[in-house]
């Protein structure tokens, strides 16, 4: 476990499993707002065309 | 590992919630514009996580582990420089930002405006001949993992694969990019947790220290199995070395601002800054794209050779998912294949709308007189997106690649980054660039790679070598090409 290599290793694997989780959590939360406000845009374009 | 009740629930449950949000979308299809490029209404969160899943396939996963297989952790180096590409790019806005801010829907589209509507035709051919060519091994090695991971016989992969890609192309034909993004944010949410828990369970099966403790063994040759490359430092002589590494930095930021999947991205985002922010926000992500299938990889070298070498007809290719099948617990397999269906599937459903846009965008359009109307452009892309599905049928799963036909795989991947990454970099930055350039680039850029194929193995040719000349070569050919044409022909740069 001398090898600073494989210190870094550990540390970016640890940090990776991590950021995963996060990203699943946070981003998963925020891209589903996303979605909706796209859909709700679409729709809006949609009714817009219709009167028109 | 067979599969119980409890698995088969777990990715029936997946698949019926991933057909019935992308079939859905359909509703909200009026034109080329949503089909292609989402009305360009994509926000950043969404971004990162079509991103993430798009570019985070099965294939993905089956060659990562098959490098940590064989080089240990070092081989996820890649991973760390394709990090730093991405985070690179998104800072400065390097490509990205002009190319989103010219409203194009495909980057060959660009030249038109730069260059001539004959050199955007010529580029259209590049891109989409090294992308369904790069994608044509996609379904076989995902099949690969499916099998050997749940122990199915070996002869359902071609048919499992095919009911896959026919569910995939069903809501991609139908919805396009809404479909799309809607399917990879669910893709993405159970990919995630799956990576996640595979990892967890690798580490308390294999144990941090004692794998370390394996590889450095396999290292030193008192192992079951000898590993003849160093497994943590990659710049060792006998790992990539700094001539690959430094040459796979410069591919990944020539993928990062050129490869058409993740530009896609780019341009159905709403403007410069979210692509920029999406660029910088799934930059660490793509080290653990490389890291943790290299893990699993590294672990599965640390099992076998511990039980004294690979079963018969197991490879370096194969090992990882049998290893998985071996340790994972029951209910614990159904998540993680439905992760794996999840990452197949919304790299398919992105890489086939991709690959049709720019064949609809760049091939066929310029070549009418007479404009289509807006229900037969989408009529058209749609018929695209199912040709491309049986291209790939054929072509990746029931025809059997003779072994050179991979190495001219990886050759036309060169092509397509090397030619067409000097076209957007002379395009978007050098006022003298002009058509004759372009022309000369993009020939130059593909005679390089195919020359080297043919006399690579003769002269032994390291792979850093044949891929410098590529892009040296289209340098040249685009600064020679261009400086050849009479100064006035040369426009200012466009943007």
């Amino acid at each position: 476990m001398k090898d600073p290599f494989v210190l870094f290793w550990a540390v970016l694997i640890l940090g990776s499993i991590a950021w995963y989780g996060f990203l699943v959590f946070y981003v998963g939360i925020k891209a589903g707002r996303d979605i909706r406000d796209l859909i709700r845009t679409l729709r809006e374009q949609q009714a817009g065309n219709k009167k028109s | 590992m067979t599969l119980t009740a409890l698995d088969w629930l777990i990715i029936i449950s997946y698949l019926a919630g991933c057909m019935a949000a992308g079939i859905w979308m359909r509703r909200y299809v009026r034109g080329v514009e949503e089909f292609a490029v989402a009305g360009r209404e994509m926000n950043v969160n969404l971004g990162i996580a079509s991103l993430a899943a798009t570019e985070l396939g099965l294939v993905t996963i089956m060659y990562t582990a098959q490098l940590g297989f064989e080089k240990g952790l070092a081989g996820a180096s890649i991973g760390v420089l394709m990090a730093a590409a991405f985070y690179l790019v998104g800072r400065t806005g390097f490509i990205i930002k002009p190319l989103r801010t010219a409203g194009v829907m495909t980057i060959p589209e660009l030249f038109e405006q730069r260059f001539s509507v004959r050199v955007r035709w010529l580029a259209g051919l590049f891109v989409v001949l090294g992308g369904l060519l790069n994608m044509g091994i996609f379904l076989r090695l995902g099949g690969e993992f499916l099998v050997w991971s749940t122990g199915l016989p070996p002869h359902w992969l071609e048919w499992v694969m095919t009911i896959l890609l026919g569910l995939v192309l069903l809501y991609t034909a139908l919805g396009g990019m809404l479909s799309v993004l809607v399917t990879d944010y669910l893709q993405f949410l159970v990919m995630g947790v799956g990576i996640v828990v595979t990892s967890v369970l690798v580490l308390i099966h294999a144990g941090g220290f004692e794998l370390v403790a394996s590889l450095q063994a396999a290292w030193a040759g008192s192992a079951g199995m000898k590993l003849n490359s160093h497994p943590f430092n990659p710049f060792h002589g006998s790992s990539l070395g700094w001539g690959y590494l430094l040459w796979m930095l410069v591919l990944q930021v020539a993928a990062a601002t050129t490869w058409q999947t993740v530009i896609s991205r780019v341009l159905a985002a709403k403007d410069a800054g979210t692509a920029q922010r999406m660029y910088r926000r799934t930059s660490f992500y793509f080290v653990g794209r490389f890291l943790l299938p290299g893990l699993w990889g590294a672990a599965a070298f640390a099992y076998f050779a511990a039980q004294g070498g690979l079963p018969e007809g197991v490879s370096s290719l194969t090992a990882m998912p049998h290893y998985l099948g071996i340790i994972l617990p029951v209910g614990f397999i159904g998540l993680v294949i439905a992760a794996m269906l999840a990452a197949e599937m919304s790299t398919d459903s992105g890489y086939l709308l991709t690959w049709a846009t720019v064949i609809y965008n760049d091939l066929i359009t310029p070549c009418l007189k007479n404009p289509l109307s807006p229900k037969g452009r989408l009529l058209l892309t749609r018929l695209l997106v199912l040709g491309i599905g049986v291209f790939l049928l054929f072509y990746g799963l029931w025809y059997e690649l003779p072994g050179n036909a991979w190495d001219y795989l990886a050759v036309t991947g060169n092509i397509y980054l090397a030619s067409v990454f000097t076209l957007l970099v002379a395009g978007l930055y050098w006022p003298r660039a002009n058509a004759r350039g372009a022309y000369a680039a993009l020939i130059m850029g593909a005679i390089g790679p195919v020359t080297f194929l043919l006399i690579g193995k003769k002269f032994s040719i390291p792979p850093e070598v044949a891929g410098f000349s590529a892009f040296a070569l289209a340098a040249l050919g685009m600064i020679l090409g261009s400086l050849s044409a009479p100064a006035q022909t040369a426009r200012p740069a466009a943007l």
